[in-house]
C-alpha cells in the first residue's frame, strides 16, 4: 500500500473517531457540572431568593427537567449544532466564543511565533560549544523559564512594564478610548485591513506583554527540545559525512542537521498550540484578557453550564483538529513515520 | 560563529525594545488628546436591564443612566426624583399616589410619564429576577393621569416607598422595550439619567452626556467603564495613571491599605461611601450545638473584631455590633455584645464544657473571598490564644456559589456571608434575616431565616415586622430597633465588619463622591486642568 494511502486511511480513521470522542467529552462535561454543586439559579438570584422566586427561574431556565430529558435535548441541539444560550443573560453561546476565541487565538499565534524565535535562537546558540558558557546559560534559561509559576511572571513583567516603567497598559485588549474594530474578531488583522494605524498601534500595545510572557514562558521548552535534538543530530552518520566533503559548519548546522531536529519541535508546537487554544487562563487572568480560557472560568464560577459545555466541545474539536493536521504535516515531512 | 550568535541576539533584542518604546512614546500622546474619564472595577456586567441586573457593578451603571422615582439623602430621608412631591398615602394605607415631573424625556427622546413609569414598574413585577424583594406587597400600578401613578398594595406597607428608591425600579421607554416586554434587553439602556449609553460589551462600555437631561448636566465629557480581573492589574492601573478612577470594593487588603496610605501622602484622591454591606456569621439554630441559646449566646462573646478588623483588614473594615449599618439611624447602644472572653468561658462551663471537653465549632468560609480566609484564620488564632480549653475551632473553605446553593438546606453549622441591601433602609437588614413565613416552635421551615441558613424564628418578631411595615414615622423606627435588640439575644447571627465602597482617582480629578444608595456619583467627576489636556 501506497504511503499516502496510509496516510489517508490514518487521517480518515481519526477523523471518524472524532466524533465520538467529542460525544464522550460532551457527555463528561454535562455529568461533571450536574454533579458539581452548587446551581445557576443561586448564582443568579443569590442566597436570599425565595423558593418561589427559585422554583420560577428554574422552571424558566430548564433546571426542572429531569436530568435524562436535560441531556437528550442537550445532545439533540449539539447534533444540531445548536450550542443553546447563556443561562445568566440569554446571549448565544456561539456569539459568547466567536467574540472570546479570536483573542485567545491571536494571543496564542504572537505569543508561539515569540517561543518559537526564542526558543530557536537560544536553542542554536549554544551548538557551536557545547558545554560551554552560552550553551549553559541557554540550558539554565530553559529550566527556569518552563519552571517559572506563570501568574508570577505575569505580575512580575506586568510591574516592571506597565506600572513601574509606564511603557505599556497593565491589561485589557484594546484602548478603552478607542472604537474597537468589529469585523473578525482579531484586533491586528482588522486594523491592518481596514488601515487603521491608530487602531493597529492600541492592539499592539495590549498585546505585547501578555504575548512576551506567554512567550518566555513557552520558549524553555522550545529550546530545550531542539538543543537535544540537534545536539543528536550532529552527532549523526550523514552529517559526519557531510561535513567530511568539506562543507562549512553553518551551513551543516541550518542545512542539514537543523530540518530534522525540528520535527519534534513542531510536534511541541502542535501541543503547545492545542493547550494554549485550551486557555492559557493564568494569563488571561492576569492581564484581563477577555480570552476563551477567562470566559470559561466566569461561566464554571456562575454555572452557566450551556457556555461551559460549549466552550469545552469548541476546544476539544480544536484540540482534535489540530492534532491531526499536525500528525498529517509530520508525515508529510518526515518519511521515518509508519502508522 | 558564537559571537555572530551573540550579535543576532542583542539586535533582535535592541529592535524588540525599540519598538516596544516607540508603541508606548506614541500611544502616551494620544491619552493626552483624550479628555474622557476611564473608570476602572473588578466587576464585569453581563447585563444592564433593570429587570435582569444584580450586581453591583450593573446597578451603579444603570444609576448613572437612568434616575429613581425617589432619592435618599445623607439623613436617610426621602427626596423626590422624578417624583415632584412626598407619596400621597391613603388613610387605609393601600393606595400610594405620586405625582411625577413633566420635564423629562428619555434617551430615545420620547417623554417620560405616569405610563412610562407603570410599564416599567410592571415589568419588574413580572419578569424581574429580583422581584423578590416586592415581597407581594404590589397588586397593580397604573397611571391615573399622564403624569400621575397609582399604586395599589396588596397590604399596608410603609417600608414601600423606599422601596421606590431602588435601581431595579429605574423607569424605561415603553417604546424602545415594546419588543422586550416580557423578555430582557441585556446590552441596551433607554432611561431618563444623566448619561446615554453609546457602546456596551461585558468588559467595556461607553456613556456620554445626555444632552436633554432635565437636572444638572455631568461635569465631564464622558465616561469610559473598564473591567480589569484582578486586584493587582487595578492597583497597578492606578498607581502607573492608566485609568483616571478606580472604583472597587473587591480590592485585596493589601492594595487596600496601599491606595489608603497614597491618599493619605497626598497621591491620590480617596472618596468613601456610606457603609451599606455588612459582613456577618450565621449560626444554624436547629441543630447542635447552636440548637441551644447559651452556646449561641456564648460566642457572641468570643470575637475580638477589633482584632479582627485591624489584622485582616488593617482597620479598613470597621468592627460592627448590629445588624443594621448604624449610619442608617442613630442607635444609642449597640445591640450585640462586646468581646468577652470571661463570659464565654463561664457560659460554656455552665454547659459542661471547659476542663478538658472543647466545643467543636466547624466554621465555613467562601473559599474565593479573600478577605473570609484571613478573618477564618484569625478568629482560629484569637480563640486558641484566649480559650483553648473551651474551644476549637475547624475551617472550611467552600466556594461561594456551593455556599449559596446549600446555605438553604442546613449544611453549615458556623459560616460567614455578607449582605447588602438593594436600597438603604433598616427593614432591609432586619427581614432579610429574621423574617419566617413558617414557624415550627423556635425554627423557621419556610422563608428568610430559613433561607439565610439560620432557621432561628421568633412568633414575637414575626409580629413586630408586620407591625412595623403599618408604622410610620419615629413609631416605626422604635419597633425596628426593637426587633434588631430581639435578634441580638436569640444570637442566630454575629455581626463582624462593615464595608465601605470606596474610589480613587488621580490628583487632577475631583475627589470621588457616593449617594447615599451607596453608588459611585458618575456625573460629578470632573478633570480639574481640562485645558491643559
Amino acid at each position: 500500500m501506497g504511503r499516502l494511502k496510509t496516510l489517508l486511511i490514518y487521517s480518515a480513521s481519526r477523523l471518524c473517531i472524532a466524533p465520538l470522542m467529542l460525544w464522550i467529552i460532551s457527555t463528561l462535561v454535562f455529568i461533571l457540572l450536574r454533579i458539581a454543586p452548587g446551581d445557576p439559579v443561586d448564582a443568579i438570584l443569590g442566597n436570599r431568593a425565595d423558593l418561589i422566586a427559585k422554583d420560577a427561574l428554574r422552571e424558566q431556565l430548564g433546571l426542572n427537567k429531569t436530568l435524562i430529558e436535560q441531556y437528550f435535548i442537550y445532545i439533540i441541539n449539539l447534533f444540531h449544532g445548536d450550542l443553546g444560550e447563556a443561562l445568566i443573560n440569554k446571549e448565544p453561546v456561539v456569539e459568547i466564543i466567536q467574540k472570546a476565541l479570536p483573542a485567545t487565538i491571536e494571543l496564542s499565534l504572537c505569543a508561539l511565533i515569540i517561543a518559537g524565535l526564542i526558543g530557536i535562537s537560544i536553542g542554536l546558540s549554544g551548538i557551536a560549544k557545547p558545554e560551554g558558557k552560552t550553551d549553559l546559560a541557554g540550558r539554565l534559561y530553559g529550566i527556569t523559564t518552563y519552571a517559572l509559576p506563570p501568574f508570577w511572571a505575569a505580575m512580575i513583567i506586568q510591574f516592571i512594564f506597565a506600572v513601574y516603567l509606564g511603557w505599556l497598559p497593565i491589561g485589557g485588549r484594546f484602548p478603552p478610548y478607542l472604537v474597537q474594530p468589529e469585523q473578525t474578531g482579531y484586533f491586528i488583522l482588522d486594523s491592518l485591513m481596514s488601515r487603521d494605524w491608530v487602531n493597529l498601534q492600541g492592539a499592539l500595545r495590549h498585546l505585547i506583554l501578555p504575548a512576551i510572557t506567554l512567550g518566555i514562558l513557552l520558549s524553555g521548552i522550545f529550546s530545550r527540545s531542539l538543543r537535544l535534538n540537534l545536539s543528536k543530530e550532529l552527532k549523526a552518520g550523514h552529517i559526519e559525512a557531510t561535513r567530511s566533503r568539506g562543507i562549512n559548519e553553518t551551513r551543516v548546522v541550518l542545512a542539514h542537521a537543523l530540518p530534522n531536529s525540528l520535527l519534534p519541535v513542531l510536534t511541541i508546537a502542535g501541543i503547545t498550540i492545542a493547550s494554549l487554544i485550551g486557555g492559557a487562563l493564568l494569563i488571561e487572568l492576569t492581564f484581563s484578557w477577555p480570552g476563551i480560557a477567562m470566559r470559561l472560568q466566569e461561566a464554571i464560577n456562575q454555572r452557566d453550564y450551556p457556555v461551559v459545555q460549549g466552550i469545552v466541545v469548541v476546544i476539544a474539536s480544536l484540540v482534535v483538529l489540530i492534532s491531526i493536521v499536525v500528525d498529517i504535516i509530520v508525515a508529510c515531512i518526515d518519511p521515518r513515520v509508519q502508522y | 560563529m558564537k559571537k555572530k550568535y551573540a550579535q543576532n541576539l542583542l539586535s533582535t533584542c535592541i529592535t524588540i525594545s525599540t519598538c516596544i518604546l516607540c508603541l508606548s512614546q506614541a500611544s502616551c500622546k494620544s491619552k493626552l488628546l483624550n479628555s474622557r474619564l476611564t473608570i476602572a472595577s473588578a466587576g464585569k456586567i453581563s447585563s444592564i436591564d433593570p429587570a435582569q441586573a444584580s450586581s453591583f457593578h450593573s446597578l451603579q451603571l444603570i444609576s448613572a443612566l437612568g434616575d429613581t422615582l425617589y432619592k435618599i439623602n445623607k439623613h436617610g430621608k426621602l427626596i423626590p426624583n422624578l417624583a415632584i412631591a412626598m407619596p400621597i398615602i391613603s388613610k387605609d394605607g393601600k393606595r400610594i399616589s405620586i405625582k411625577l415631573r413633566d420635564d423629562v424625556l428619555f434617551h430615545d427622546g420620547t417623554k417620560f410619564n405616569a405610563k412610562a413609569m407603570a410599564f416599567s414598574i410592571n415589568r419588574f413585577k413580572k419578569i424581574g429576577r429580583l422581584n423578590y424583594i416586592l415581597d407581594g406587597r404590589i397588586e397593580s400600578v397604573n397611571a391615573a393621569d399622564e403624569y400621575l401613578l397609582n399604586i395599589k398594595l396588596t397590604r399596608k406597607s410603609s417600608s414601600l416607598p423606599a422601596l421606590l428608591t431602588s435601581v431595579n425600579l429605574t423607569p424605561i421607554s415603553p417604546k424602545s422595550y415594546s419588543k422586550h416586554k416580557d423578555t430582557f434587553l441585556n446590552k441596551e439602556f433607554i432611561g431618563t439619567g444623566p448619561y446615554k449609553l453609546i457602546k456596551f460589551n461585558s468588559l467595556q462600555q461607553r456613556i456620554v452626556p445626555f444632552g436633554k437631561y432635565w437636572g444638572e448636566n455631568p461635569k465631564n465629557t464622558g465616561i469610559d467603564l473598564i473591567t480589569l480581573s484582578n486586584s493587582t492589574s487595578l492597583f497597578g492601573a492606578l498607581k502607573s495613571g492608566e485609568i483616571d478612577v478606580l472604583l472597587s470594593n473587591s480590592m485585596n487588603a493589601d492594595h487596600l491599605k496601599a491606595l489608603n496610605k497614597m491618599a493619605k501622602d497626598g497621591l491620590i484622591n480617596e472618596g468613601i461611601g456610606p457603609a451599606l454591606e455588612i459582613g456577618y456569621i450565621t449560626l444554624r439554630s436547629n441543630s447542635p450545638p447552636f440548637d441551644s441559646q447559651l452556646v449561641r449566646e456564648s460566642l457572641l462573646y468570643s470575637i475580638d473584631r477589633e482584632l479582627i478588623s485591624n489584622r485582616v483588614t488593617y482597620g479598613l473594615r470597621k468592627p460592627l455590633w448590629s445588624l443594621v449599618p448604624p449610619n442608617l439611624w442613630n442607635k444609642e447602644k449597640a445591640p450585640w455584645p462586646a468581646y468577652n472572653p470571661v463570659k464565654t468561658q463561664t457560659l460554656l462551663k455552665k454547659l459542661g464544657y471547659c476542663n478538658g471537653k472543647k466545643l467543636n465549632l466547624p466554621f465555613t468560609f467562601r473559599s474565593n473571598v479573600p478577605s473570609d480566609k484571613l478573618l477564618a484564620l484569625t478568629w482560629q488564632a484569637q480563640l486558641k490564644r484566649d480559650l483553648q480549653d473551651c474551644i476549637k475551632m475547624e475551617l472550611q473553605g467552600v466556594e461561594s456559589t456551593t455556599v449559596y446553593r446549600q446555605l438553604g438546606l442546613g449544611a453549615f453549622e458556623l459560616v460567614m456571608l455578607d449582605w447588602r441591601g438593594t436600597y438603604p433602609d433598616p427593614n432591609n437588614y432586619l427581614t432579610p434575616f429574621l423574617s419566617c413565613k413558617k414557624i415550627n416552635q423556635t425554627n423557621c421551615v419556610i422563608g428568610e431565616s430559613a433561607s439565610s441558613g439560620s432557621f432561628w424564628a421568633s412568633y414575637l418578631i414575626q409580629s413586630l415586622l408586620e407591625d412595623s411595615d403599618k408604622e410610620t414615622g419615629s413609631k416605626r423606627t422604635e419597633l425596628l430597633k426593637t426587633i434588631e435588640d430581639y435578634a441580638a439575644k436569640g444570637a442566630s447571627y454575629l455581626p463582624v465588619w462593615l464595608v465601605n465602597p470606596l474610589a480613587w482617582s488621580q490628583l487632577n480629578i475631583i475627589k470621588p463622591e457616593f449617594d447615599s444608595s451607596g453608588y459611585l456619583l458618575i456625573s460629578k467627576l470632573e478633570k480639574l486642568n481640562q485645558w491643559e489636556d
